[in-house]
């Protein structure tokens, strides 16, 4: 049949032909007139699809809630060795104060997040102190300059950096054409290209003078070395040498001196399974410091009765070595100990006992007296170290004279004197701070109103001080981690200082801008030129390296740390004579001492919250200072702690809350200098009390021991923030809990050696739950408590890993303190003399948790590697865990912590690049604690995948681990039989704390021996 | 001389014998007429007091839980104190209403409905606690067990779940109990009201209840069952909040004499609530005839029995701290009387040991004005038990290191106030909208009701 029979409908049927060409027009006439697919203004249907699909895929990219997508730029072209995820470490040096510690400095995506000492660094062996691991946050502080200032009227207003520049420059070089003085502020010069620099440019500026000065210097010492030595250089005193430790009010392991190589080198004699090697510690002071909570014996002693002890020592010395010295014989015959000690209600005994063991370890003994004691006294103690064979003129020598020659002298009192006399006489017309605040800690000599008497003052520093607010001109300059530079850190030892992220704020280093007063051109990177040029002309001909400058420089700038070959030290013969410009002085009344900051460098980071907010070492004081005070004293003004005192000292008056501590002397009063700022941005704000006013200039030099009056003002409070209860130790109800309960276990050095128990085991019941069977890695801690010193650097780089947020003074009073780990200091016995015992607490990470089972939303679990875990996101925070740990290890975040300063100062953006990014920040209301670093176990875990084993112990390092100076933490994996942590672990000397509760808490503290004369003192 | 008491005759529960009506007439008397101006004076303080609890609650959800004073280690204080102290008032009710209803004590019958409301009021004002004190309410969900896609359930060995779980029962529970109690009490006024909106709730409410023998016969087959529901929830309820504290490991708190001892204390202050309210609701509604002195009486025998075995507890946990030879056991219990929060601990035993000891004297008992003064001595002293064994044990326990001392702060009392306020509002507002007094079953109780000769 064909097509033209098939029909649809009748018309098909009928007329074939018009319904085929009906058919071949789909619509009916007409009806697609008006269709003109070409006529819809570009939307055809294929576009409109197109568009929708479009649209669509736009919008479901729309929203998500990933507000940096646009933003995160891939690297197109990688930088070389940055790998996103993976850190990178720079040797550096820290400049927090003068020690120059070697430093790694770790970087994530090319910004600075942690510092860590430099294990290169052969004085500090890859330590640092704690303010050298806050000191990342002032190179993030929100509230840095970023541009040039200067004054008109009251106000300051920003100018252009060239403006500045070329106003300080033609300052400069008008006072140096008409004769006028270019008066220089500098701190201790220990930069060989500083020095260099300093001296180009007298050269250039012959009128300049610098005057340099460091309040945490030791300048009685250094006077004294002057009188005995012929050099203000004193000798270095190497710990690990000694065996027998006499500290005269010397904080040598707290804040004295080198204190991070100071502990090192302590505690390598405090090793227990080397119990014959042990040295002691005696500790001779006033109040109760770090030094004197790690003496094996402690006597009490008012600091202005020192020197007398020192001479009595001598005569009792020389007369039992039946030694032969005219000059000194002449000033000692009238004392000896037994008449000192009675004198001062003293035990006989315990003299004659220290007099023992620096009789019987001749070259093994050393005396250290503080920092800032009397020049008579230094003297004195000198002449005493001769006389035990503490200096010697050999290797072996515990004191060895180091360091030739400070590289630029520190001013004398002279100096400051003369300088005092051309402000006034209008002899000065330029005044540059390089980086100092003298208006702050040479208010002795009222800087401040000399400083508005000069013409013109200039200002560096990077942040917030009097001293730039007194100035014409402010220069913000480069933080340390955006600086290059070099110091001499030893004879032979210099560290290198490199940038490890561009400045910031588009500053410059303070010396590019003196290099530019020089150069009379301001130039960004000619330090970095000037640097190289001084290690090319100085330092690389001396080296026999034989490699070109280039490669040497390069590195050295990797190692950061550069050791010449030859190592000269001098040896000086002492001057007797010395002895005889010591007067006595007696001081009857009330004494006063004044100290160096534990935590705020004497107050130059007194804008670093993480800082202000450590718990004092002794007292758990966060944020202010306060007189310290004895009970009994306190009580004959009618005062408790946090009461108000007047002092007047040197005719100068100041009033200040006291506090009562346990161990310090009848009738003292000691005070923490470096605090009282009064610009020092929003955190630094009325902080403290300020005592530099009632000192005299003089005092700074010959040390700071006063008499002073007091009036107490009961009527006046100053609650001042403490993290404990303190409780006298004349309490007996809360007396000595600590040992009671067996938190703290010690014993005798001389038991432990003939064999007797020393740790008591509380817990012997057995469980009714099974066991949990580890099989891998199980990760746990071991303290050991021979070595803590309570310095607080675990405290602090737990704080800089885990972005842990400041929370301000008043939450502090509350109780709300964050730190995941905590120094606990237990004081036992009587409150003149207590012994005292340190012990670093932090989540134990239980096996049998507690915190575990209670939680309602399961927000805290426990690893298969036996740890604790913390799970923010589910944590809706009822607080039943911190409730149910005995350790009291958990912290909440009761508030958005991380807004908790006036202008949102803890949320500004450049404090969000100081965040570690693997650790998450935690939000309101959300529990958190100790993780035992997971982000390193998780990174460690990773790297044994790719390399295809299994994750040691040994691979981890925790924070608080890593920068213990002591090397009291040890950490990793309790199934490895092998390994250093398993045998800590099981140690005899080993216990947990609060056993009898069988949760089963996976730090172990070894228990520490005090190397006692007699069994009880 | 005066004549003895004489026990031998049963004094009548309902005096002055009223008729039928007279009861129906007294008891719908104050939600018939409009509302006094002591009743809105009442309401108005209330509210405000609410008020002050509601913008001390805003405060604290925008700001945080830091703007109370709960800290490290005293992580919880008043909001926890305040939620053992509600829930603890809730069990007068249900004993009242329950098991006294199982014991056959017909003297409950003029205070069960106002107690059964006060528990129920109580559990509501109790149930926000624990909601509000967590650091981040909004995710409050998390603690039920809601089917989720992660497969997470929630952590059924924590005694804070069980908490959820005992209290929205026992919420359920008492909410049927009450309102299956008041259904022919809505009929009755459902049958006098003569305005429209009333005659509508009131319809709604009574479930179309005909006074049918039917209706009666399963009423009073259920009311018995939920009784038996109720009575075992006034013992388990707050042995299970009592968990919360004697399932941790902190001294002071980890003891076994817990249930028993809070279980005992929670009808102490229980009763000393309900028996104020009352003796204030009785005078203003002329209801003296129906809550008579000597159901008051009855009420404060089981007060004085309740107090001595709270007594009796703190004597023993202190007898127990010293024999059990744990110094963390005993020291917690000398610091509780001798350390820095004495001051509670020794409000606490006046109020709640000493002063109820007054009702030995029956004369006293039968005191107005004394009992009234008992009552409030007695919870106060309650809210200071819960204030001394939370924050006591907390603040100074394990590690004295990690001591510290606890300050409440406005916002802390806002809350406790804005607490009163709430529960006091529901109770104001209750009397007003629904009868204080079960109608029916006091009318079972009249001697009128018995079966007697004319």
């Amino acid at each position: 049949m064909s097509l033209e029979t098939f029909w649809k409908s009748p018309t098909d049927l009928k007329f074939p032909l018009l319904s085929k060409e009906a058919k071949e027009k789909e619509f009916i006439d007409g009806v697609t007139d008006d269709f003109n697919p070409n006529e819809l203004k570009g939307l055809s249907r294929r576009k409109f699809l197109a568009l929708t699909a479009a649209t669509l895929a736009v919008s479901t990219v729309a929203c998500t809630d990933y507000h940096d997508k646009g933003e995160i730029i891939p690297y197109n072209k990688k930088p070389e060795n940055v790998i996103p995820g993976i850190a990178n470490y720079y040797a550096s040096t820290c400049t927090g104060c003068s020690n120059h510690c070697g430093i790694l400095i770790k970087t994530r995506e090319g910004r600075p997040i942690k510092i860590d000492g430099n294990p290169d660094d052969p004085i500090t062996k890859g330590k640092i102190c704690a303010i050298g691991q806050a000191s990342i946050l002032n190179l993030y502080d929100p509230e840095r300059y970023r541009k040039p200032r200067k004054r008109n009227g009251t106000n300051f207003s920003d100018i252009k950096w060239q403006e500045a520049f070329n106003e300080l420059l033609s300052k400069v070089k008008l006072a140096n054409n008409t004769g006028s003085e270019i008066a220089i502020i500098t701190p201790k010069i220990e930069s060989p290209s500083q020095k260099r620099l300093f001296e180009l440019f007298l050269q250039k500026y012959p009128t300049t003078k610098i005057y340099s000065y460091d309040t945490m210097t030791d300048y009685p010492r250094r006077r004294a070395s002057e009188l005995c030595f012929l050099t203000p250089e004193p000798p270095v005193a190497d710990i690990s040498k000694a065996k027998v430790i006499v500290a005269l009010e010397s904080n040598f392991l707290g804040n004295e001196g080198n204190f991070v190589k100071n502990i090192a080198q302590f505690t390598e004699n405090r090793n227990i399974d080397n119990p014959e090697n042990f040295n002691r510690l005696y500790a001779i002071e006033g109040i109760m410091t770090i030094t004197g909570a790690n003496a094996d014996i402690r006597i009490p002693l008012n600091p202005t009765k020192l020197l007398d002890l020192v001479l009595s020592l001598i005569s009792d010395l020389l007369n039992v070595k039946q030694i032969a010295n005219g000059t000194v014989y002449e000033k000692v015959k009238n004392y000896n100990l037994e008449k000192f000690a009675k004198e001062n209600n003293l035990e006989t005994k315990q003299l004659k006992y220290l007099l023992r063991d620096l009789v019987e370890n001749y070259g093994k003994a050393v005396v250290i007296a503080g920092d800032k004691m009397p020049v008579d006294l230094h003297i004195a103690v000198n002449i005493l170290n001769d006389l035990i064979g503490a200096r010697q003129e050999n290797n072996e020598s515990i004191l060895i004279h180091d360091f030739e020659t400070l590289l630029t002298p520190l001013s004398t009192l002279n100096d400051f004197e003369e300088l005092i006399q051309k402000v006034k006489s209008g002899k000065i017309s330029v005044l540059i701070n390089f980086d100092t605040n003298p208006a702050f800690d040479l208010s002795s000599m009222e800087f401040e109103s000399l400083m508005r008497k000069i013409p013109f003052t200039a200002t560096m520093t990077d942040s917030e001080t009097e001293t730039a607010l007194a100035s014409n001109l402010i220069f913000p300059i480069n933080h340390n981690f955006e600086s290059w530079g070099d110091y001499k850190v030893s004879n032979n030892t210099y560290t290198t200082q490199q940038p490890v992220i561009e400045p910031l704020y588009g500053t410059y280093q303070k010396e590019d801008i003196l290099l530019g007063i020089l150069n009379e051109k301001l130039d960004k990177n000619s330090y970095h030129k000037f640097v190289k040029e001084t290690w090319s002309t100085q330092i690389f001909p001396q080296s026999n390296s034989g490699v070109n400058f280039n490669e040497f420089w390069t590195s050295v700038l990797h190692d950061g740390v550069y050791q010449l070959p030859s190592s000269k030290t001098s040896f000086p013969k002492i001057n007797y004579d010395a002895i005889n410009s010591i007067t006595q002085q007696s001081k009857s009344g009330y004494t006063l001492t004044l100290k160096n900051s534990y935590n705020t460098a004497n107050g130059k980071y007194q804008n670093n919250g993480w800082l202000l907010e450590l718990p004092h070492p002794i007292s758990k004081i966060t944020w202010d200072n306060y007189a310290v005070v004895s009970e009994r004293t306190a009580h004959k003004l009618g005062l408790e702690s946090n009461k108000m005192i007047q002092i007047k000292a040197n005719g100068k008056l100041m009033e200040i809350p006291i506090f009562i501590l346990p161990g310090t002397v009848d009738d003292h009063f000691s005070i923490e200098i470096g605090f009282g700022r009064r610009a020092a941005g929003t955190i630094g704000k009325e902080v403290g009390f300020d005592a530099f006013p009632i000192t005299t200039l003089k005092q700074m030099f010959e040390g700071y021991l006063m008499n002073l009056e007091v009036i107490p003002l009961p009527n006046k409070e100053y609650k001042l923030a403490t993290t404990v209860e303190h409780h006298s130790l004349n309490d007996n109800f809360t007396k000595d809990l600590a040992k009671k309960r067996h938190i703290i276990q010690d014993g005798i050095l001389a038991d432990f050696i003939a064999g007797k128990e020393i740790v008591e085991h509380t817990h012997d019941a057995k469980s009714i739950v099974p066991e949990i069977e580890y099989n891998g890695v199980k990760w746990a801690m071991v303290i050991d408590m021979n070595k803590c010193v309570g310095c607080n650097a675990c405290v602090v780089a737990c704080n800089v890993e885990n972005n842990i947020p400041i929370i301000g003074k008043d939450q502090v009073q509350r109780g709300r303190e964050m730190q995941w780990i905590r120094i606990d200091t237990y004081y036992t016995g009587n409150q003149d003399n207590p012994e005292v015992a340190n012990q670093p607490m932090l989540c134990q990470h239980c096996d049998h948790a507690p915190c575990e089972n209670v939680c309602p939303v399961v927000a805290t679990t426990h690893s298969p590697d036996g740890l604790n875990q913390m799970v923010y996101n589910r944590c809706v925070g009822t607080r039943y865990c911190s409730n149910n740990c005995p350790y009291k290890v958990r912290r909440f975040n009761f508030y958005d912590y991380r807004d908790q300063f006036a202008n949102h100062y803890q949320k500004a953006d450049s404090l969000a690049l100081m965040m570690n990014p693997e650790v998450t920040v935690r939000s309101r209301g959300v529990m958190e604690k100790c993780t035992f670093c997971i982000q390193r176990i998780s990174e460690a875990k990773a790297s044994a995948i790719a390399e295809g084993r299994q994750v040691r112990g040994t691979d981890v390092k925790t924070a608080c681990q890593e920068a213990c100076p002591a090397s009291a933490i040890k950490f990793g994996s309790s199934n490895e039989p092998d390994s250093e942590l398993y045998y800590w672990r099981n140690h005899k000397l080993g216990y947990h704390v609060l056993e009898e509760l069988n949760v089963k808490p996976n730090v172990t503290y070894i228990a520490r021996l005090r190397n006692k004369v007699e069994t009880k003192i | 001389m005066k004549a003895q008491y004489d026990y031998t005759i049963e004094p009548e529960v309902i005096e002055n014998s009223p008729t039928l009506a007279q009861i129906n007439d007294v008891i719908a008397a104050p939600m018939e007429a409009p509302p006094t101006k002591g009743w809105k004076i009442a309401l108005a303080i209330s509210s405000t007091m609410l008020l002050i609890g509601a913008i001390s609650l805003g405060f604290s959800f925008y700001y945080g839980t830091g703007l109370w004073g709960n800290n490290q280690p005293v992580g919880w204080a008043f909001p926890i104190v305040n939620f053992v102290f509600w829930v603890g008032i809730g069990h007068a009710g249900t004993l009242i209403s329950a098991i006294l209803f199982l014991f056959r004590q017909k003297w409950r019958t003029g205070i069960a409905r106002f107690a059964e409301a006060m528990t129920i009021f109580a559990v509501m004002t109790a149930g926000i606690f624990p909601l509000i004190h967590t650091g981040r309410p909004w995710l409050a969900g998390y603690l039920f067990p809601l089917p989720n896609q992660h497969g997470l359930w929630v952590n059924f060995t924590s005694p804070l779940l069980w908490d959820v779980f005992a209290v929205s029962t026992y919420f359920t529970v008492s909410l049927v109990f009450w309102y299956v109690g008041l259904i022919p009490d809505f009929a009755m006024l459902r049958d006098r009201t003569k305005e429209k909106v009333k005659k509508f709730f009131y319809s709604l409410l009574s479930l179309g209840w005909r006074h049918s023998n039917r209706h009666w016969n399963h009423y009073e087959m259920l009311y018995l069952v939920l009784a038996g529901f109720a009575t075992p929830l006034v013992l388990s309820v707050h042995t299970i909040v009592s968990f919360d504290f004697a399932v941790s490991i902190l001294p002071g708190w980890h003891t076994t004499i817990f249930p028993p001892y809070f279980v005992a204390g929670a009808v102490f202050s229980g009763f000393a609530m309900v028996q104020n309210v009352l003796i204030i609701l009785r005078k203003i509604f002329k209801m003296e005839h129906i809550i008579t002195i000597d159901t008051l009486e009855k009420m404060n025998k089981v007060l004085l029995a309740t107090g001595m075995m709270v007594g009796y507890a703190y004597g023993m946990e202190f007898f127990i701290a010293w024999y059990s030879g744990n110094p963390l056991e005993s020291f917690v219990f000398v610091n509780r009387a001798f350390g820095n929060y004495a001051w509670a601990y020794w409000i606490m035993v006046t109020c709640n040991v000493v002063i109820p000891q007054l009702f030995w004297i029956r004369k006293l008992r039968r005191n107005l004005v004394v009992m009234f003064i008992v009552g409030v001595f007695v919870n106060v002293g309650m809210w200071f038990e819960r204030f001394v064994i939370t924050v006591t044990s907390l603040s100074r326990d394990f590690l004295p290191s990690s001591w510290d001392y606890y300050k409440p702060t406005l916002t802390d009392f806002g809350i406790l106030i804005g607490s009163f306020g709430l529960f006091f509002t529901l109770v104001i507002l209750f009397i007003k909208f629904a009868p204080v007094v079960s109608i029916s079953e006091v009318k079972g109780v009249l001697k009128s009701s018995q079966p007697h000769h004319h």
